[in-house]
C-alpha cells in the first residue's frame, strides 16, 4: 500500500523542520506532502529544503481545504492511503505504522488521545466536552470513538476516493463532519490509542463558557451533517463508479 | 385569525426553504445558525402575537408593531453589514490569490525561457 503523509501547515516555520526531521525516520520524505496553507513565513521553503513535497495555497483556506488538496494530490499521484499529520509536533511518527496496520480492516482509522492506552492531560472542562462529543460521534459511526476532533488519522483507498471528491471545509468540519460523511457513504471508522505531545505553542486554556459553546457548535455540525443529503460531488463520484461497474 | 395563519404558513415556508438550502449544500453552516434563528423567531412571533405585545409593554412601546419594525430593521442592517464585510474580505482574498498566481506564472516563464 502506497501511503502519503499529508501535513497541513500554517506559519509553522519554527516547528516544521523538526517535525519533518523526526518523521523521516518513520516514513520516506519522498512520500510526504506539506500543504502550505497560505503561510506568510518560511514554512514552505523549509519543508522543501527538508525534502518533502510542498503544495502551496495562494491564500489561507483552512485545514479542511488543505486536506482536500492533499486527497486530490494523493489520487493524482496514485497513492492508496493518506495519513493526516500535524505540523506543530503534536503527533508522533512512531504511531504511523500502527495507523497503517489498523487501516487493513477499516476505511478510516483515528488516532485517539482518550482511548485506553492513549494519553492526554487536559482540564476538566475539556474532558467534559470530549465526553459529550464522543458519545454523539460514536452513535453516528456505530463504533466507539473517543476523540472525534483528533486530526491524526488515516484514510484508506475507499475513503480516499470519497474525500478527494468532497471534503468538508468549514470550521471543525474536517474532523467531525468527515466522520458522519464517511459513515453515510458506508465506510467504516475505528480508532486506535495514541500518545500525543503537548502543542509546541501550549494548549489554549478553555473556560467553561467556551467549552459549552465549543460543544454546542460541534453538536450542531454533527446534527447538520446527519440531515444533509449527499454532497453533489460525491453523488457524481457514485455515478461514475456505477458506470464503471456497468461497463 | 386568517392573517395569523398566513403569517405562520409563511414563517414555516421560510424555515423549510432554509433547511432545504442547508441540505443541498447551498447555504454554508456559517450562516445556518442565523437563518434558522430568524425563521424560528418568525414562527414563534406569528404563532404567539401576545409575546410581542408583552415585550413591547415591557419596553414601554405604545404600538407593539413598531417594536417589531425597529427590531427587524436592526437585524436587516446587521445582516447587510455582515454581507458587506464578507464581500470586502472575499475581494481582498481574490486579489491576493491572483497576485500570487501571477508571480508564480512569471517565475515559471522565466525558468522555461
Amino acid at each position: 500500500m502506497r501511503v502519503l503523509v499529508a501535513i497541513p501547515a500554517l506559519n509553522e516555520e519554527e516547528a516544521i523542520g523538526g517535525v519533518l526531521g523526526s518523521l523521516a525516520a518513520a516514513h520516506p520524505l519522498e512520500d510526504v506532502v506539506v500543504i502550505d496553507d497560505g503561510s506568510s513565513d518560511a514554512t514552505g521553503r523549509i519543508a522543501k529544503a527538508a525534502g518533502a513535497h510542498v503544495v502551496t495555497h495562494p491564500i489561507n483556506l483552512g485545514v479542511g481545504a488543505a486536506m482536500g488538496t492533499a486527497f486530490k494530490y494523493a489520487v493524482e499521484r496514485g497513492y492508496d492511503a493518506v495519513i493526516q499529520f500535524d505540523g506543530d509536533g503534536q503527533h508522533r511518527p512512531e504511531h504511523l505504522g500502527e495507523l497503517v496496520a489498523a487501516a487493513a480492516d477499516a476505511d478510516i482509522v483515528i488516532g485517539s488521545r482518550f482511548a485506553d492506552g492513549g494519553s492526554f492531560k487536559s482540564s476538566a472542562a475539556r474532558r467534559g466536552v470530549q465526553r459529550v462529543i464522543a458519545r454523539f460521534a460514536s452513535g453516528y459511526a456505530g463504533t466507539r470513538l473517543t476523540d472525534a476532533t483528533s486530526g491524526f488519522r488515516i484514510a484508506g483507498p475507499r475513503a480516499l476516493r470519497v474525500f478527494a471528491a468532497h471534503y468538508p471545509v468549514e470550521w471543525l468540519g474536517d474532523t467531525v463532519e468527515s466522520i458522519v460523511l464517511a459513515t453515510r457513504q458506508g465506510l467504516t471508522v475505528r480508532e486506535i490509542p495514541v500518545v500525543m505531545n503537548e502543542r509546541a505553542g501550549g494548549a489554549p486554556s478553555q473556560s467553561l463558557f467556551r467549552a459549552i459553546l465549543h460543544t454546542g457548535r460541534i453538536l450542531f455540525i454533527l446534527g447538520l451533517a446527519s440531515i444533509r443529503s449527499v454532497p453533489p460531488q460525491i453523488r457524481a463520484l457514485q455515478r461514475r463508479t456505477q458506470n464503471e461497474v456497468a461497463r | 385569525m386568517t392573517p395569523q395563519i398566513l403569517a405562520i404558513a409563511l414563517a414555516i415556508v421560510l424555515l423549510l426553504v432554509v433547511i432545504m438550502l442547508l441540505r443541498s449544500y447551498v447555504l454554508p453552516e456559517k450562516y445556518a445558525v442565523l437563518w434558522l434563528g430568524a425563521s424560528v423567531a418568525a414562527i414563534i412571533l406569528s404563532a404567539w402575537p401576545g409575546l410581542l405585545d408583552a415585550v413591547a409593554a415591557f419596553f414601554g412601546v405604545a404600538q407593539s408593531i413598531n417594536l417589531l419594525f425597529v427590531g427587524a430593521f436592526v437585524v436587516v442592517l446587521l445582516l447587510l453589514m455582515q454581507v458587506s464585510l464578507e464581500v470586502a474580505r472575499t475581494r481582498d482574498e481574490l486579489r491576493r490569490a491572483m497576485q500570487r498566481i501571477a508571480l508564480e506564472l512569471e517565475r515559471r516563464k522565466e525558468r522555461d525561457d
